[in-house]
């Protein structure tokens, strides 16, 4: 059951996505003045790729057949390996090149970011087959806003650069994850979600 | 002559009403967009909360309406152009074709490009263009900078976004582009910073859809190498070939020719531009 669950997954989608992030990963080691701001790049898009683990083009079929929705999604986490893989890499590199960075800080916030694109797409996997797009999309929006919006940057941090002021982006990221896991945790056993969020765009 | 011509007209006259209609049906659905909405309600709020502020940089507040207006029209007219993709095989049989409307879809460019103006306006209202926060740059040229910053983006974000729904596939290659966008500006703003009077430097720069041309640091104002005015040329030939892939697909006989054709001057207006941006205006970073 695992192979054949495992090889239907959006493969192209997740390697093309995760490569692109190792590319500009690449890019922050070897330019360390850069790195604390293309870190976060990095990490959004392989957010994003993750949010393409789930797709699944055969949902109509798939979703009726006797394996859960929990087993499928379990199955289907092990291609998480490959974002957080790759992010592992990518601050390996850093790291070598000598990169003056709170290493435990930025791996929590690497986790943090592909279980919040998973999180979000088993939510918008109980309303459609191919939840990566949307899902991939919003939490890209999140995660960049403290980039884009000055006044989000004042509140939350989502990477720990040094030196930076304003609240710890750890404490972000284990609200995060906490968040995440009941997420994670209530579309895969089955229940339904709270009515306001009775469809996805 | 006139009898071979009289028919000849009221149908040019139809298709421009088929177009016009069709594009006002584009526009509701682009302006509805809860993608785009919020975008232009983000850069209300970030213009509006810039003007209460004391002004000491422009490097930030001159982002807001090419991320917003920009990066976000461009996921927004990405799915208005793939959300038709899934009923191709009706609307392919109606006598409009694809060019026309990919052309429609064009036209929603004009929302996002007039509130590009008016965030303009809005800048300049609070960043006067005799503020010293520009740097060693002329009026004009200052005027130069600004529109290649705020308003050039917001037409060019969604053109390349239906250029996108029509040519990939792959449904999130929006946020990719926009995030590769992200980094290679980032990437290429710390090249500058490093290398600020190199001209190579100063082409990597320039070469992308939106560029900075100034830098605030405690020494004071630092203008770098390019010419405005060339960008603006450089943005413009963007959304032109932009414009002309999206209406490639469908395309046939001599429309196709015709395309390939202009895609060829735009591309080569495009090179020009950029290396007459790269090596035009101050020849070294000027700060005051």
């Amino acid at each position: 059951m695992t192979g054949p669950v495992l090889r239907a997954g959006a493969w192209p989608a997740v390697a093309g996505v995760t490569g692109v992030a190792v590319v500009v990963g690449g890019c922050a080691a070897a330019f360390p003045a850069a790195a604390t701001m293309l870190f976060p790049v990095c990490f959004a898009l392989l957010a994003a790729a993750a949010a393409f683990t789930l797709d699944e083009p055969a949902s109509l079929v798939v979703d009726v057949t006797p394996t859960g929705p929990a087993r499928r999604t379990g199955i289907r986490a092990v291609a998480l390996l490959a974002p957080l893989a790759a992010g592992a890499l990518v601050m390996l590199a850093a790291a070598i090149r000598g990169l003056a960075l709170p290493w435990a800080a930025a791996g929590l916030a690497l986790a943090g970011n592909v279980l919040l694109g998973f999180a979000a797409a088993c939510v918008a996997r109980t309303r459609t087959g191919e939840p990566g797009a949307v899902a991939g999309t919003a939490v890209v929006l999140v995660l960049m806003a403290p980039s884009l919006v000055p006044q989000v940057a004042r509140w939350v941090r989502t990477f720990p650069a040094p030196g930076a002021g304003g609240p710890s982006s750890d404490t972000v990221w284990w609200i995060v994850l906490a968040v995440c896991a009941a997420a994670i945790a209530i579309p895969v056993s089955g229940r339904g979600l709270p009515r306001w969020m009775s469809r996805i765009p | 002559m006139t009898a071979t011509l009289a028919p000849a007209r009221p149908a040019a006259a139809a298709g421009r009403a088929r177009f016009a209609a069709l594009a006002a049906r584009e526009m509701r659905r682009f302006v509805l967009n809860p993608v785009f909405l919020a975008a232009a309600g983000l850069a209300a709020y970030e213009l509006w909360s810039g003007q209460r502020g004391t002004v000491t940089e422009i490097d930030g507040p001159n982002t807001v309406a090419a991320v917003c207006f920009g990066g976000f029209g461009m996921l927004a007219a990405f799915w208005l152009t793939r959300s038709m993709r899934a009923s191709e095989p009706v609307v392919g049989v109606t006598p409009t074709t694809l060019p026309v409307r990919t052309a429609a879809l064009c036209a929603v460019a004009i929302v996002p490009f007039g509130c590009g103006c008016l965030a303009l306006l809005a800048f300049l209202h609070s960043h006067p263009v005799g503020d010293p926060v520009y740097g060693a740059f002329s009026p004009p040229a200052r005027i130069a900078v600004l529109v290649g910053q705020i308003v050039v983006p917001s037409l060019g974000g969604p053109l390349l976004g239906v250029a996108l729904g029509r040519s990939v596939r792959f449904p999130g290659a929006p946020f990719v582009l926009f995030l590769l966008l992200s980094g290679w500006m980032i990437l290429v703003t710390a090249l500058t910073q490093a290398r600020p009077d190199s001209a190579p430097v100063a082409v990597l720069r320039l070469f992308a859809p939106f560029a900075l041309f100034t830098l605030h640091s405690d020494a004071g104002v630092t203008a770098w190498r390019g010419s405005p005015w060339f960008f603006l040329g450089w943005q413009l030939a963007l959304c032109a070939i932009a414009v002309l892939v999206a209406l490639l697909r469908g395309a046939e006989g001599p429309v196709r020719a015709r395309i390939i054709r202009a895609l060829g001057i735009a591309g080569a207006a495009a090179v020009i531009m950029l290396m007459l941006a790269g090596t035009g205006g101050f020849t070294h970073a000027v700060t005051t």
